[in-house]
């Protein structure tokens, strides 16, 4: 038996297999069908979440993640004004940067896309952020999450000195910091009094995404 | 039998008579000798004197001599950012913009490879007759991703072809590097490729299959063995790796090494790995890390198995961490009498009466070395090595008495003294030094103080 792919399933599907042109024509084309910008968004997100789980399971690896996010940043381009004019918001606002001293940015830049991928709006604050540079911007921009990354078990440490500026800045009730990186662990966040530890970039986007749902809620 | 001979046993499949101990310390073995990670990365003295203290402490059976996955990536051209405590890290990505691939490889005296060849020949020189010495290259993958920059993950599927052509140009400095390093009479060429975990197998198989086949077939018509060093979890291109065939294969923690050595045994591949860096290595404490040893030695068995850390282990990793997973891999059934002593110590209420000296009253210093068991832990030989140097110094006038935690009653002195690393050294009952050994000129300093101070 046939079953009908509806435009939805097109937009989802081309984002996963990282088909840019297509994507950007299946979501003009559902906008053309007057669907919502809201459904075609929703769309856009289904597709990126099934790509985080295969990333979480070791499915598909960093290549296929960076070309799906390239579609749905595709997507986004097309869809925003829509979004706009129907005033749909973000689900949240995260600030997000490797710690100082550390350059390495491939995984913040994987957590960075997922978390877009949730409808969440990131700000990039790129590599060797300061701490006082942390909650500075989270201040500025009224971010709910931090999100800190580090490569190095030389810089890690770091990410204790934003745990304790945001403490010192007062903010650190209203914003919740997220850690992660190849040396850190859940024993490491305790220690230095992080709110989450996530081992992956996909669990970090279904986490932040939690965060602003429970805030909402 | 020497840790040489060791080495190229465990990579022929052969027994061996104890687990074969391959320490990674890079940037690490410059903190012996008091030196930031530059000092150790640019500066011939400093990076030998370093890696021979490396050798001392912690007895190898095989060593890298240079673990910075940057040389050749700064050799052509990319700019790096030096930090004192971590390899540098590449900053620039020439092939960002313009994707100009180089047409020449670099030369040997190119960038810091004079300085790599330089200590490789000194290397050889001191401890090549006993130590398998391991050079390393970066692997056309991380190579790439230097030149490249990120965008390199996204022309696998965007624009295979460039990827081919660079990955091939990759290949041709790796095949060139392994030919310098195997001149200066390395025995094993470990190629580094930690960004073979971020790809899939079937894009292993389709651009780095034939170029790793290749790498590893030009390393063994030279006569001496390969090594595939992966980081991160690399679980799903462990066979596609075997494929490539390398002598042996080396993982983290994110790998389960159990499981991948199923894999590994069945191509004749000898794997090592995987002790954890950061919550154990640089984290954990002595008997914790002689436990991860003890317990990876146990389930990895005596073949085809490398004890090493998952990767270059951190550099303020603390030394008496080091010492305890070599003294596990040395003497096992000494380390796991060690293990339980210290689990016992915690809830034992050792109804031995342990009589702590009066220091003061005492006509001459007393000079307490506390080892785990000076006959078969190199670290623990030479601290009590250097102690009874004071004596033959000194004479009547220092008095050095061992205790090894061998012995029931010496662990409760250890606890009653609050020792917390082995080997440490006291005098008078004040720490001194702990697992670093101190030089003779730095000791006799601490004695005439001492003595001066008994004196009064």
């Amino acid at each position: 038996m046939e079953v009908a792919m509806s435009i939805f399933d097109d937009i989802s599907l081309s984002l996963q297999t990282g088909k840019l042109k297509e994507t950007k024509e299946s979501v003009q084309l559902a906008l053309d069908e007057k669907h919502s910008a809201n459904e075609v968004l929703n769309a856009l997100m289904d597709g990126m979440s099934i790509v985080g789980d295969k990333f979480k399971k070791n499915e598909v690896f960093v290549p296929e993640v960076l070309i799906a996010a390239r579609a749905m940043n595709g997507g986004m381009v097309v869809l925003k004004p829509y979004l706009v004019s129907e005033g749909v918001k973000a689900k949240g606002k995260v600030v997000i940067g490797t710690v100082k001293g550390d350059l390495h940015d491939i995984g913040k830049n994987l957590v960075k896309m997922m978390i877009e991928g949730r409808g969440i709006e990131v700000v990039d604050l790129g590599t060797d952020v300061s701490a006082e540079h942390f909650v500075q911007a989270a201040q500025a921009e009224n971010a709910g999450i931090i999100c800190c990354s580090a490569l190095l078990t030389t810089t890690m440490t770091e990410m204790k000195n934003v745990v304790q500026k945001a403490e010192n800045a007062g903010i650190r009730n209203s914003v919740k910091i997220m850690i992660g990186g190849a040396p850190v662990t859940e024993s490491f966040r305790k220690s230095i009094g992080a709110d989450y530890y996530t081992p992956d970039a996909a669990t970090a986007a279904e986490v932040a995404a939690s965060i602003f749902a429970t805030v909402k809620g | 039998m020497t840790g040489k001979q060791r080495v190229v046993a465990a990579f022929s499949g052969k027994p061996t008579d104890r687990t074969v101990w391959v320490p990674f310390a890079g940037v690490h073995a410059g903190k012996l000798k008091g030196y930031n990670a530059y000092q150790v990365l640019t500066d011939i003295e400093a990076l030998v004197s370093s890696l021979l203290e490396a050798n001392r402490l912690y007895d190898p059976d095989g060593q890298p001599v240079v673990f910075d996955l940057q040389i050749e990536a700064e050799a052509l051209g990319c700019k790096l950012l030096w930090s004192d405590r971590s390899p540098p890290t590449v900053v620039e990505h020439p092939l960002a913009e313009d994707y100009a691939i180089p047409t020449s490889v670099p030369g040997p005296a190119d960038g810091r490879i004079g300085l790599c060849l330089e200590a490789m020949k000194r290397m050889k020189a001191e401890v090549g007759d006993r130590t398998a010495l391991y050079g390393l290259i970066t692997g056309p993958l991380t190579l790439a991703s230097h030149l490249r920059g990120t965008d390199l993950f996204m022309d696998l599927i965007l624009q295979p072809e460039k990827a081919v052509d660079l990955l091939a140009y990759c290949l041709e400095v790796a095949r060139k590097m392994a030919e310098y390093y195997a001149g200066t009479g390395m025995d094993v060429i470990a190629v580094v490729d930690p960004m073979v975990s971020q790809i899939s197998p079937d894009h292993f198989n389709e651009f780095l299959s034939p170029v790793y086949g290749e790498l590893f077939s030009h390393i063994r018509s030279m006569g001496i063995f390969s090594s595939f060093f992966v980081c991160g979890n690399a679980t799903r291109n462990i066979e596609p790796m075997c494929q490539t065939r390398p002598n042996g294969i080396s993982v983290d923690e994110n790998v389960d090494l159990i499981a991948a050595k199923k894999i590994t045994d069945s191509y004749d591949i000898t794997i090592g790995g995987n002790l954890p860096l950061t919550t154990v290595m640089l984290m954990g404490n002595q008997a914790e890390n002689a436990r991860a040893a003890l317990d990876l030695i146990e389930r990895a068995g005596d073949r085809r198995f490398m004890l090493s850390p998952g990767c270059d282990m951190p550099y303020d990793t603390p030394s008496e961490n080091v010492i305890a997973i070599a003294q596990a891999a040395h003497n096992p059934d000494l380390a796991r009498s060690i293990v339980q002593a210290c689990e016992n110590s915690a809830t034992d209420s050792f109804d031995i009466p342990v009589e702590i000296p009066d220091y003061a009253s005492r006509a001459f210093p007393l000079v307490e070395v506390f080892t785990l068991d000076s006959s078969s832990c190199a670290a623990c030989t030479y601290m009590m090595a250097a102690a009874k140097d004071m004596k033959d110094i000194f004479g009547d006038r220092v008095e050095v008495v061992e205790y090894k935690y061998t012995v029931r009653e010496n662990v409760a002195r250890c606890r009653a003294v609050g020792v917390k690393n082995l080997p440490s050294i006291y005098i008078d009952g004040r720490l001194a030094w702990s697992s670093i050994i101190p030089s003779r000129n730095e000791f006799k300093a601490e004695i005439e103080k001492a003595i001066a101070s008994h004196e009064v």
